[in-house]
């Protein structure tokens, strides 16, 4: 009997606890998405009689604001005076970033005339783990105000009408940006937004960019007899198979395991992923049957090794232990890279551009923030912190803090400096500096809906496949690989 | 039995013993199966040891006679540091990450216990008309994929109020019917006269199952508490699905942290915050490892 009331009161502890958890705030659930009107403007008064009649002005016209806003003046009459917003921010920042990452938006909630309270919140460690929570929250009716999202991340969720086109708000008179803001940004990063699949919708909007750049060991270059870094595919594959001495672990290349890599590759010889207007996958053209044969070839070469997807960040530890010549990574891996190198093998390094045919070619890498689908106000609140978080002195502060790119020209001079200064960068300082230069060469993969399987496409069905056999029909894998990749598209067209 | 000894080779060890091949051969098999499982901890627990340098340059044993390196247990504190501090208890935030994690493990397991012993019991013990079509349809749930269930359930926890609350961390999972099969399983090994010699006795269902069949199935029911304690501890999707602040999160979510999505990851501080997180399964474990290896062998489970 002892022993049944301890099992009881058990019970009745669980009960209790779960009863007294602590209260819940309410979710932001997206409200009925009924168009509110602004309020008409004050009734013109009447002519006073002794006077003539002033020449009648054409009465004001209440604007009717649709949900989300269609035009910049819809947006320009939302009056948040006294709505005292709150704006949710999901993103996947470590807990140091969301600290500085709340620090910056309390100064904006603190500063802000419209009284709007924005908050951050960590939505999960990757873009994948906010994708699913997004995922999830939308069918819940409960999104967050604005997330993180890359361009097919937000070409999904549009396509779940979540997400709202930002043209409106950017181009607002009143809460919008202004034409030197806009030359400000660097264009590449702002267009890498327009999303071909909604007409050139802006889904989301940039506060930081990385770029997959090429990591060279400078001292493995110049015992192989180079003294710069190649810059076309023929030199540069020569170089990587003189480097190459499997006996000693030593490798040319080691080519990461995913479709960006791939990506890349195709870029810089002068191919796409995806159709300029979205239409279609082309990743079969010239360039992609040349980077899949180079890759074939140099694995069966032994210029490169392989770096399976379960060895999580293993070419920059190879590269830090001065075994690999080149590695193709985001450059928001600088840090690591500079780690890894002085408590690894302690070599000259250096980043550079990939090699190209001639028209130089780089894969922008970088989410961006989308905003859901609530109510008028809220939608104009949440653009309203994106816009503060895109200001000069927040992406300077975002980039040193987490080294990737900042969006703004004008930031550029400041990152430099801090990272010139801050003695862990070292000589990495000139390097990101160069960067600055290559924006105005990026591209984006593929901004579309149904983007994340065809990556896992390209990966099993052509780069496992041309890995494994030195014989398999590129042209062939490709050529079936971009059928089913349309199939995918077609499946993800807007509804 | 005398020609079936005779068919397994054997030979003569010069001590004059004879060597069973077929023996040595398991005993090979095991020892190699237990180093494989050994290996993934070891590498863990070492690396958290180590310097950065050392993981980079793939040195195996930095430390004396082989090495000159010191244990670097100051990686733990940095791993500890490095996943932030929570500003409302002033504590590292660590410390929410454990506390939330032991009150919904220990919550779960609890109500799991409860929940699956009466389900098992009535399945197993009680003359309910169509128990073993109820049994089937209870088992039929376990064919349902559980990422199908994972979004209508997080808009069920929204619609409750539940979202970033304890209630969405431990309620939807208080009952299991993995639980329910495993204990119904060893509770129908329990002989039908001692339910009778108790009714004799004056018992009724309740004292029957808290006196009698309980203290006869500690294997099964500290098995299934074992299980549901790995299961819970280790979770991470739902948590992280469920929870908005940080205070809110659980270890296995605070370990995915040091995974950052891009540049890199400082896998010396991964692997120590990966050891703090091993250490409470590993402790419950030995506690219960006579009663848990009782019941795999007793309920025909694997692992």
């Amino acid at each position: 009997m002892k022993k049944l009331f301890l099992l009881t009161a058990l019970v009745v502890l669980v009960v209790a606890l779960a009863a007294c958890a602590a209260p819940t705030p309410e979710p932001t659930k997206a409200p009925a998405p009924a168009p509110t009107t602004a309020p008409a403007t004050a009734p013109t008064k009447a002519p006073e009689p002794t006077k003539a009649p002033e020449p009648t002005k054409p009465a004001p016209t209440a604007v009717k604001i649709n949900n989300p806003p269609k035009t910049p003046e819809e947006v320009d009459a939302i009056d948040l005076t006294g709505k005292k917003v709150t704006v949710t921010y999901w993103h996947n920042r470590p807990q140091k970033d969301q600290d500085m990452l709340q620090s910056m938006l309390d100064e904006f909630n603190k500063t802000n005339p419209y009284g709007i309270t924005a908050k951050a919140e960590i939505g999960g460690a990757s873009y994948n783990d906010v994708y699913n929570k997004v995922n999830a929250a939308i069918q819940a009716g409960a999104p967050p105000d604005i997330s993180v999202a890359y361009q097919n991340q937000a070409a999904f969720y549009r396509n779940q009408g979540a997400v709202i086109d930002l043209n409106p708000f950017i181009k607002s008179k009143k809460y919008g940006l202004s034409e030197a803001d806009l030359k400000d940004y660097f264009q590449t990063f702002l267009a890498s937004d327009a999303n071909p699949q909604f007409k050139g919708e802006v889904l989301g909007f940039p506060t930081q960019r990385s770029m997959d750049v090429m990591y060279v060991n400078l001292d493995m270059l110049k015992k192989v007899g180079y003294d710069k870094i190649p810059t076309d595919w023929k030199t540069w594959e020569e170089a990587a198979c003189k480097a190459s001495d499997p006996a000693n672990k030593k490798y040319g290349w080691a080519f990461r395991h995913d479709a960006s890599n791939f990506a890349t590759l195709v870029f810089s010889r002068g191919g796409r992923i995806l159709a300029e207007d979205g239409s279609a996958y082309v990743f079969n053209s010239q360039a992609g049957i040349d980077a899949t044969s180079m890759i074939q070839r140099m694995i069966a070469n032994k210029c490169a090794v392989e770096i399976p997807t379960s060895e999580r960040y293993g070419e920059q530890n190879r590269f830090g232990a001065g075994e690999i010549l080149f590695v193709f990574a985001s450059s928001s891996g600088l840090p690591f890279y500079n780690e890894a190198v002085s408590k690894g093998a302690k070599f000259t390094w250096d980043i550079a551009m990939p090699p190209n045919t001639g028209k130089p070619a780089i894969n922008l890498y970088g989410a961006s923030i989308s905003v859901y689908k609530t109510t008028p106000e809220k939608e104009l609140a949440a653009w309203l912190v994106i816009k503060f978080l895109g200001q000069k002195e927040q992406t300077t502060r975002w980039a040193i803090q987490t080294g990737y790119l900042p969006v703004r020209q004008s930031a550029k001079a400041d990152v430099i400096a801090a990272f010139k200064k801050d003695k862990s960068w070292g000589p990495v300082a000139d390097s990101y500096a160069k960067m600055f230069d290559w924006a105005q060469y990026a591209m984006v993969e593929s901004p579309v809906a149904g983007y994340d399987p065809v990556r896992a496409l390209i990966d099993k069905d052509v780069m496992s496949k041309v890995l494994a056999d030195p014989k398999a029909d590129v042209k062939a894998l490709l050529d079936a690989a971009v059928k089913q990749a349309n199939a995918i598209l077609k499946e993800n067209a807007p509804k | 039995m005398a020609s079936e000894s005779s068919t397994i080779p054997t030979s003569v060890h010069p001590s004059g013993k004879q060597i069973d091949w077929v023996r040595a051969l398991i005993y090979v098999i095991l020892i190699v199966g237990a180093l494989a499982s050994a290996l993934p901890f070891l590498y863990m627990i070492m690396t958290s040891f180590k310097t950065y340098g050392d993981i980079i340059n793939n040195n195996f044993w930095p430390w004396p006679p082989f090495g000159d390196e010191a244990l670097q247990w100051q990686n733990y504190p940095d791993a500890i540091n490095n996943v932030g501090f929570d500003k409302a208890w002033q504590v590292p935030l660590v410390v929410r990450y454990f506390a939330n994690s032991i009150i919904v493990t220990v919550l779960g397991v609890v109500g799991i216990l409860l929940t699956s012993i009466f389900a098992a019991y009535a399945l197993a013990q009680m003359n309910l008309p169509g128990k073993n079509i109820i049994f089937i349809l209870i088992l039929a749930t376990l064919m349902i994929p559980p990422d199908l269930t994972l979004v209508p359930k997080v808009v069920m926890m929204f619609n409750f109020g539940w979202y970033n609350a304890y209630p969405a961390l431990i309620i939807p999972f208080l009952a299991s019917v993995f639980s329910i099969f495993l204990l119904r399983q060893f509770f129908m090994q329990i002989p039908k006269d001692l339910f009778d010699a108790a009714l004799i006795d004056g018992a009724g269902h309740l004292r029957y199952l808290f006196t009698i069949v309980l203290p006869l199935s500690k294997p099964a029911v500290v098995t299934t508490a074992l299980l549901n304690f790995i299961w819970s501890w280790d979770s991470f999707k739902w948590p992280l699905l469920v929870t908005r602040d940080s205070n809110m999160r659980v270890v296995a979510v605070g370990l995915q942290q040091f995974m950052a999505s891009e540049g890199g990851t400082k896998v010396q501080l991964l692997m120590a915050f990966a050891t703090l997180v091993v250490v409470p399964v590993l402790v419950f474990y030995f506690i219960t490892q006579k009663y848990f290896k009782e019941g795999v062998i007793t309920t025909g489970i694997k692992g």
